[in-house]
């Protein structure tokens, strides 16, 4: 049989300081991009306004289309090419465009469509999409993904904390947190047009992340139940290594998926397909370097009560010494069991 | 044995269920038409593709209070929402969705409509009958010099260079306004053009110019070509807010005679004396002197009230405003009128007047409603998205299908046995709760493929774990899935309740996604714990003293 990463014994949770240096520094890079250039980029969903996906039947020029609109009163409309020469989408998302829709989302777009009636002639063109969303509708829905979001981790905690003790729960949602900022700083950064879609790909990430979180921490529980006599940091170790085959197969399988998505299921997918490939590197992540170190530092924060499980309130006393000193000279210390001290 | 009998029994029962569930048949169904529970027989297809997949439009549709507040939101709409639902029947589209959502809100979905426009119009098209008496005051005339005032501030900075000629330019152009007669329409086309120019430079015309007065008090003529340009003007929100108090401005038909065309524009009296939801009957007739027209009959209270707001307004111009477009030249109410009228479409062929009399009769709103929001995304685009799609999942698969047995040989052989009965499976519970397939639902199937062996992933390392401990292959089998349970429900329950929150807050096409992924998570832990327990059950009973475990 094939085996790979069997019966590995890395000290993960060593590199837990320069992890976090690295995601602290994308994240504060991603937030300095939001006090520079503003907040991220909507989409007509979220901000009112009309999209317009035109294919000309000869080929047009960018400068004409632009000129029609601007006659018309279509003005600063984002004119973009998709696909062949003679395809376009055109976006009219300023608020002068948006608040001309509040009496009637087509508004706008009627206009686009008579400007190009008079400037390339009726019929010389095919409208492939229009999207058009009054004001009001598009604050609705800002509303309704924020809420979602904010649902979303609430019913994860409130799971997690049912399932595992609160320390476990508290971790995880932290984890989730940080996911949250990662890739808010990631869809900045790239500059991906949040959608609903996006939306709903951000919530899958989360879920995910999650997943690969519980998974491990799953494997710590089953391990500290064993009543080794040994650190938290090395009961860690221990279970992202025994998880280790199982996250880089599931991360594999998933990976392929979403390059496929990413490399064939065309345009209108692509930031989803972006955005969820972006989240098994965070999951993996995260998982590794956020939660299990933030779970060792819940342990040595609140220590757990010596009731019965004599050698898990003993390892969160090790914990602490071991997550001070993280470094390798002092682990084969640690190495010996507590026993034989 | 009998226990590995009904194992196999459940598998094989759900794997038919699916297939019948998936396959294309005609059937009896109950649908809901026209306000009635009818039965019908209908073509079911597997799975509905959204509108994303097959194109179509999707318009939402909401009260329009801009003009009067509406007390029961809810109510109104749903009155609106029978008559919406039988235009959209007599528009002869292949299952329409109309419904209500929520309390202010109606969804319309127009599946494969190719010509958006008509769709949008019949939609649109609010019926929404208005009588308004026109303007006596010469209030537009009095309220000009501002208009033009603020066409020309708002005119930017190539009005700051024409700053100073507009003031003396303009101020005599209203009088020019009262001297005018109608006959004067021809001539005023080259001051329209003069002035059409200046918009251009930024409005610094102002509306004046555009404007010469038409034949009966409220009654304006503005040329064809500077439509455009004061339509804007009209919008802006400092003309709106400066427009005279219980007055509105309307557009009427585009008259075509002379040279040039021009349309004509109403002031009217904002509270109409009365309103289309008395009408009881609208029928299209020819009328030898005035064309084509359309007759209507208000009911008992709607004649009553229409007789006495007709007798205070004897000698005034009655406008018929159809969805805030004045119908006709309004006609001059020379004595109290009674439950019967008729709606003047010079010009029109019967056909409009039939259509107009059938949307009429089927359906004048009861409130105006307006376009929230439309969608429109054509056939051939969609049918791009679904082979992009299929061809994502197509090779997904392949991938995770390789990666599954070169990894794990026979046991990978089992789970990707079970992989494609969770696509069937994932598909069929799609179908049974007749969930739409949406181009983001698309992408969360791709997905679960891509997700949905990690149970069996899960499972087959445990196997290993215990293996490696020295475990018979049976004992082995039996405990990693033990082992890999709880971890399974764990992950599993956790993307449903998110899930869960995405189909409760999301709409439309993302809610397709999330029913997707529900599915895909019920069915992957049906696969990958029953389904492939079942397979090593199976290959146990077959290999007696099984040693070793391909795995």
């Amino acid at each position: 049989m094939i085996r790979i990463f069997h019966n590995t014994s890395f000290d993960f949770i060593k590199w837990w300081r320069q992890a976090a240096i690295a995601t602290v520094v994308f994240i504060v890079l991603g937030l300095a991009s939001f006090l520079v250039t503003g907040g991220v980029n909507y989409s007509i969903e979220f901000t009112g306004g009309t999209l317009m996906q035109v294919r000309f039947d000869a080929a047009a020029d960018a400068g004409a289309l632009r000129s029609a609109l601007e006659d018309a009163g279509v003005r600063g409309a984002e004119i973009q090419q998709y696909g062949g020469a003679n395809e376009y989408t055109i976006r009219a998302q300023n608020s002068a465009q948006v608040a001309a829709q509040d009496t009637s989302a087509t508004a706008v777009a009627n206009t686009i469509r008579s400007a190009l009636d008079a400037k390339f002639g009726a019929g010389k063109y095919v409208v492939e999409r229009t999207e058009a969303v009054g004001p009001k509708v598009g604050q609705e829905l800002s509303r309704g993904a924020a809420l979602a979001m904010l649902l979303a981790s609430l019913v994860t905690l409130a799971y997690l904390a049912m399932r595992f003790e609160w320390r476990f729960g508290v971790a995880a949602v932290l984890s989730t947190a940080h996911d949250v900022l990662v890739t808010l700083a990631f869809i900045k950064l790239t500059n991906v047009e949040v959608s609903l879609v996006i939306v709903g790909a951000i919530l899958t990430l989360l879920g995910y992340s999650g997943n690969d979180t519980i998974i491990i921490f799953d494997r710590v529980r089953e391990n500290l139940k064993k009543g080794r006599k040994e650190p938290l940091y090395d009961t860690l170790n221990r279970s992202i290594n025994e998880t280790l085959p199982r996250s880089i197969l599931t991360h594999t399988t998933t990976l392929a998926a979403t390059i496929a998505l990413l490399l064939f299921a065309g345009d209108v997918l692509r930031p989803f397909a972006l955005v969820m490939t972006f989240g098994v590197f965070v999951a993996t992540f995260s998982s590794i370097y956020v939660a299990s170190p933030l779970l060792l530092w819940i342990e040595r924060t609140f220590p757990r009560e010596p009731t019965g499980k004599g050698a898990v309130s003993r390892t969160a006393a090790m914990a602490e010494s071991a997550a001070e000193s993280g470094t390798r000279d002092t682990k084969p210390a640690r190495r010996v069991p507590a026993g034989a001290r | 044995m009998s226990n590995l009998k009904y194992r196999l029994g459940l598998i094989a029962a759900l794997l038919l269920a699916s297939v019948w569930a998936l396959f294309p048949r005609t059937v009896v169904e109950r649908v809901n038409r026209a306000g009635g529970i009818a039965l019908d027989t209908v073509r079911r297809v597997p799975l509905k593709r959204g509108l994303d997949l097959q194109g179509g439009m999707h318009l939402s549709l909401e009260v329009d209070e801009s003009k009067q507040a509406v007390a029961d939101k809810s109510d109104a709409l749903d009155r609106a929402l029978k008559v919406v639902r039988s235009r959209i029947d007599q528009f002869g589209v292949a299952e329409p969705v109309v419904q209500k959502v929520g309390t202010d809100r109606i969804i319309v979905e127009l599946p494969g409509i190719d010509d958006p426009e008509r769709a949008r119009a019949v939609v649109e098209a609010q019926a929404f009958l208005q009588f308004q008496i026109t303007d006596e005051s010469q209030a537009l005339e009095k309220a000009l010099p501002r208009f033009d005032q603020i066409a020309r501030s708002r005119g930017g900075v190539a009005a700051a260079t024409t700053e100073a000629a507009p003031t003396d330019a303009a101020a005599p152009k209203v009088p020019d306004l009262f001297t005018k007669t109608d006959t004067a329409a021809k001539s005023d086309t080259t001051k329209a053009d003069s002035g059409s120019v200046a918009g251009q430079l930024g409005g610094a015309g102002g509306v004046s110019k555009l404007i010469a007065p038409g034949s009966i008090p409220g009654e304006y003529l503005v040329a064809n070509k500077d439509v455009p340009e004061l339509e804007r003007i009209l919008q802006l929100p400092e003309i709106q807010a400066a427009m005279p108090p219980g007055r509105e401005l309307l557009w009427g038909d585009t008259v075509s005679s002379g040279a040039a065309p021009f349309r004509t524009l109403y002031m009217v009296e904002s509270r109409p004396i009365i309103t289309g939801e008395y009408l009881e009957d609208a029928k299209p007739n020819q009328d030898p002197i005035q064309g084509t027209i359309v007759e209507f009959r208000f009911n008992n209270e709607g004649g009553r009230r229409f007789r006495s707001e007709t007798g205070k307004n004897v000698q005034n111009y009655m406008a018929i405003v159809l969805d805030d477009k004045v119908m006709g030249q309004p006609p001059v109410i020379i004595q109290a009128i009674g439950a019967r009228g008729q709606i003047t479409m010079t010009g029109r062929p019967l056909q409009a007047a039939q259509d107009l009399a059938l949307t009429l009769r089927a359906g004048s709103l009861p409130v105006p409603l307006k376009v929230a929001e439309v969608r429109q995304i054509g056939a051939s685009l969609g049918q791009d998205s679904i082979t992009k799609g299929a061809l994502a999942m197509v090779i997904a698969v392949a991938l995770v299908i390789a990666i599954m047995i070169g990894y794990y040989r026979f046991s990978g052989t089992l789970a990707v046995g079970a992989l494609i009965l969770f696509v069937i499976f994932t598909l069929a519970v799609l179908s049974s709760f007749n969930a739409v397939l949406t181009l983001p639902g698309l992408a969360g199937l791709v997905l679960s493929v891509g997700i949905a062996v990690d149970a069996n992933v899960l499972i087959f390392e445990r196997i290993r774990e215990e293996l490696d401990r020295g475990k018979t292959v049976r004992t082995a089998i039996d405990e990693g899935f033990k082992h890999a349970w709880s971890a399974i429900v764990d992950t599993s329950v956790a993307t449903i309740l998110t899930a869960a929150v995405l189909y409760q807050y999301g709409s439309g096409p993302v809610r397709g996604f999330a029913v997707t992924l529900i599915a895909g998570i019920a069915a992957s832990l049906f696969c990958a714990v029953f389904v492939v327990k079942t397979f090593y059950l199976v290959w146990l009973s077959r290999t007696s003293n099984a040693q070793t475990l391909s795995i």
